[in-house]
């Protein structure tokens, strides 16, 4: 099997590990803003597919199957996002003779509608989050739409049936705002989705988001495992993640992972699925969506079970069956946390902060996991998700995998860029999140109640620190004792390079 | 040498010279208040200090250059934070804290679609009061006035396109 991976950024690096550990050949592909990236670099293969903006290059299916072709790979790894939950571009595949790792065309269809999905989980006898069955037409009338709220219930979501990512997506608190709140949504959910159907589900008032991950091959056997807890989100889009949970415990453990099983039973899936729930306060949980794809956070499982995830995913698709002891993949062993670092500037709203990185110097040594797609040298492009790498924790119990998180964030050097890595550090600290006293809401009214301090805040000594270092750099920088000299940066290695070179031969004659 | 170093809105004036023969020893004055330091180059943007006459303290800074002659970006111990040398030049560094002062130009710091314009011309805003939401990288952005003022000119509307780098409000 050749693998061509339909993706950048980390989760291209990390199925080329994958790919190198099973002793397969791979074959990258890239735009113009990659032909640095390390994705590009570390592959057997790679294929120019356009220019930067996604829907030149790694949204265009026709270039992506001519990449295979090309290369002779066989199969295709779609990663996350992307294509990777396009019915359209897994049928391309397998119209063109490439085995796609992943689910089937049908499957990844039936889950993909969230209405067709909820049908599915209730047929498989799984609650759902109350709400209405079907979406609303172009032709539903007002007065149609009003009794099915009254119905659901306030206050309540409207959601977009083809969403995603918090996008088409509006909360109602009470009647007055339903009708305005779906004309946004719609319009949200065309322009993002090209489908503008929406639907209405109750909002549970302090839920957690609690997913279960599995694996399907094709000969029928599905097996779950030991639950991710993803409820510390800003606005919708997860950033930490953590297995297991705080709030699960063993029965409920395997309550959830019998509902997950049942689901996808229903949708006869394969390859490596997540069904996403919410838990809520008083222990009954809700399905909420399916993922059927490889999802960001799955290292987290890895950790905790010590099994390879996308390992299997390629196993599957050349038709081995699962021999995973269903009990290892549902026993946590310790507990890990992720965090996914992004280059935006947490001081400033969280703001993509793209650019040029001057050095990178990833945390290490025990416990620590660092799933990276950037490196020294490169530029984080303004066309993607701004993702620079995961940072995943591990260690016997949770205070400890914290404590050791903490550790490794300082550790972590990305030069040049603005990251998140402050805001981890601070958030690490924050006596609720330590506490696990958390749900969905937490980080954004966390965040909403501290708006003006910043992430980066430093101690006295710390100040002193840098104030002494950034002099001394200057004057390191400068050539020999001209006062006036307080030139600097914007240079290459080479004429920095050569500062140091005067300094040291200045010290060699002094000496 | 002396440099003037800012840092979270606080210009130091700090000199550096050599001290003896010993290689990185450095005898920094910060405000007037002395301390020997051994600094030590690590790759190409960090420096390693240690203090060997008072607390033996130790620590690593990374300073990479940014934007304009003069702009770093400090990294220490995971936190991250604008310094200026010789700031009078560019006052770029003061632009980002609350003590900007002169006309402002909120510019698209990246390619993107307004969502909404939170702001007229004529209002007054406080400093980091958000007044352009941008979606850019999937993601909905508040753009925020560098200082206090009043709108001066709202150069965009929602569901415009903005390439880096566009003007879309001055703040005075």
């Amino acid at each position: 099997m050749k693998i061509l991976i339909a993706n950048r950024g980390e989760i291209a690096v990390r199925v080329i590990r994958a790919c190198r550990e099973l002793g397969l050949p791979v074959v990258a592909v890239y735009s113009d803003c990659d032909r640095g990236a390390p994705h590009v670099r570390d592959a057997d293969q790679a294929v120019h597919i356009g220019p930067g903006p996604a829907a030149e290059s790694y949204l265009r299916i026709d270039r992506l199957i001519d990449a295979a072709r090309s290369t002779g790979a066989d199969a295709v790894h779609p990663g996350y996002g992307f294509l990777a939950e396009n019915t359209e571009f897994a049928r391309a595949c397998r119209d063109a003779g490439l085995t796609f790792i992943g689910p089937t065309p049908d499957a990844i269809s039936l889950m993909g509608s969230k209405t067709a999905a909820r049908r599915v989980a209730i047929q498989a006898g799984v609650p759902v989050v109350p709400g209405t069955e079907a979406p609303f037409d172009a032709t539903a009338s007002d007065e149609q739409m009003r009794r099915e709220a009254e119905r659901v219930g306030y206050p309540l979501l409207v959601k977009a049936v083809a969403g995603g990512g918090g996008k088409g997506m509006r909360l109602v608190e009470t009647a007055d705002g339903l009708l305005g709140a779906i004309q946004t949504a719609r319009s949200e959910a065309g322009s993002a989705f090209g489908d503008p159907a929406v639907y209405l589900e109750r909002q549970l008032a302090r839920p957690r988001h609690i997913e279960v991950q599995l694996l399907g091959d094709q000969y029928g056997t599905i097996v779950p495992f030991v639950e991710r807890e993803c409820s510390i989100q800003r606005r919708h889009q997860k950033v930490v993640e953590e297995s297991p949970s705080i709030a699960v415990d063993v029965r409920l453990r395997h309550r959830m992972a019998d509902a997950a099983v049942a689901i996808a039973e229903r949708a006869n899936y394969t390859s490596a699925g997540t069904i996403e729930f919410l838990l809520d306060e008083d222990g009954s949980f809700y399905f909420l969506e399916m993922n059927t794809r490889l999802q960001v956070e799955h290292p987290v499982t890895e950790m905790v079970t010590s099994l390879d995830l996308v390992h299997w995913q390629i196993r599957i698709a050349r038709g081995e069956r699962l021999t995973i002891d269903p009990e290892q993949a549902l026993t946590p062993r310790g507990h890990a946390i992720e965090c996914r670092i992004y280059a935006e500037d947490p001081d400033e709203g969280f703001l993509p902060s793209p650019g040029l990185i001057r050095g990178l110097r990833a945390a290490s040594g025990p416990g620590i996991r660092n799933d990276g797609g950037v490196a020294a040298g490169y530029t984080v492009p303004v066309f993607y998700d701004s993702l620079i790498a995961k940072l995943i924790a591990w260690a016997d119990s949770r205070g400890d995998a914290i404590a050791r998180m903490t550790r490794a964030l300082t550790e972590y050097e990305v030069i040049g860029l603005k990251t998140t890595i402050p805001f981890f550090i601070w958030l690490m600290r924050e006596p609720d999140f330590m506490a696990g006293r958390f749900d969905t809401t937490y980080l954004d009214g966390l965040l909403a109640s501290r708006r003006i301090a910043s992430f980066s805040e430093l101690s006295d000594q710390a100040e002193k620190r840098v104030t002494i270092a950034a002099a001394v750099d200057a004057w390191l920088r400068s050539s020999s004792g001209r006062i006036t000299s307080t030139q600097r940066t914007g240079t290459g290695a080479a004429s920095l390079d050569g500062a140091w070179k005067r300094v040291a031969r200045q010290e060699a004659l002094r000496g | 040498m002396t440099f003037e170093i800012e840092l979270n809105g606080r210009t130091r004036t700090v000199s550096v010279e050599k001290a003896g023969s010993a290689p990185g020893r450095f005898r920094v004055s910060i405000d007037g208040v002395k301390t020997t330091v051994d600094a030590q180059r690590v790759g190409e943007f960090g420096v390693s200090l240690v203090f060997p006459d008072d607390s033996h303290e130790s620590g690593t800074v990374q300073l990479a250059p940014v934007g304009a002659r003069g702009e770093l970006l400090a990294h220490v111990a995971g936190r991250t934070v604008p310094v200026l040398i010789n700031g009078g030049r560019t006052g770029r560094v003061a632009d980002a804290v609350a003590g900007a002062h002169g006309e402002q130009k909120i510019a698209a710091p990246m390619p993107g679609r307004v969502m909404r314009v939170l702001v007229s011309p004529g209002d007054l805003v406080d400093a980091r009061q958000a007044v352009v939401v941008v979606e850019a990288m999937k993601m909905e952005n508040e753009l925020r006035s560098p200082r206090s003022g009043r709108i001066k000119n709202v150069a965009v509307s929602p569901g415009m396109s903005v390439e880096a780098g566009r003007v879309l409000v001055v703040v005075e």
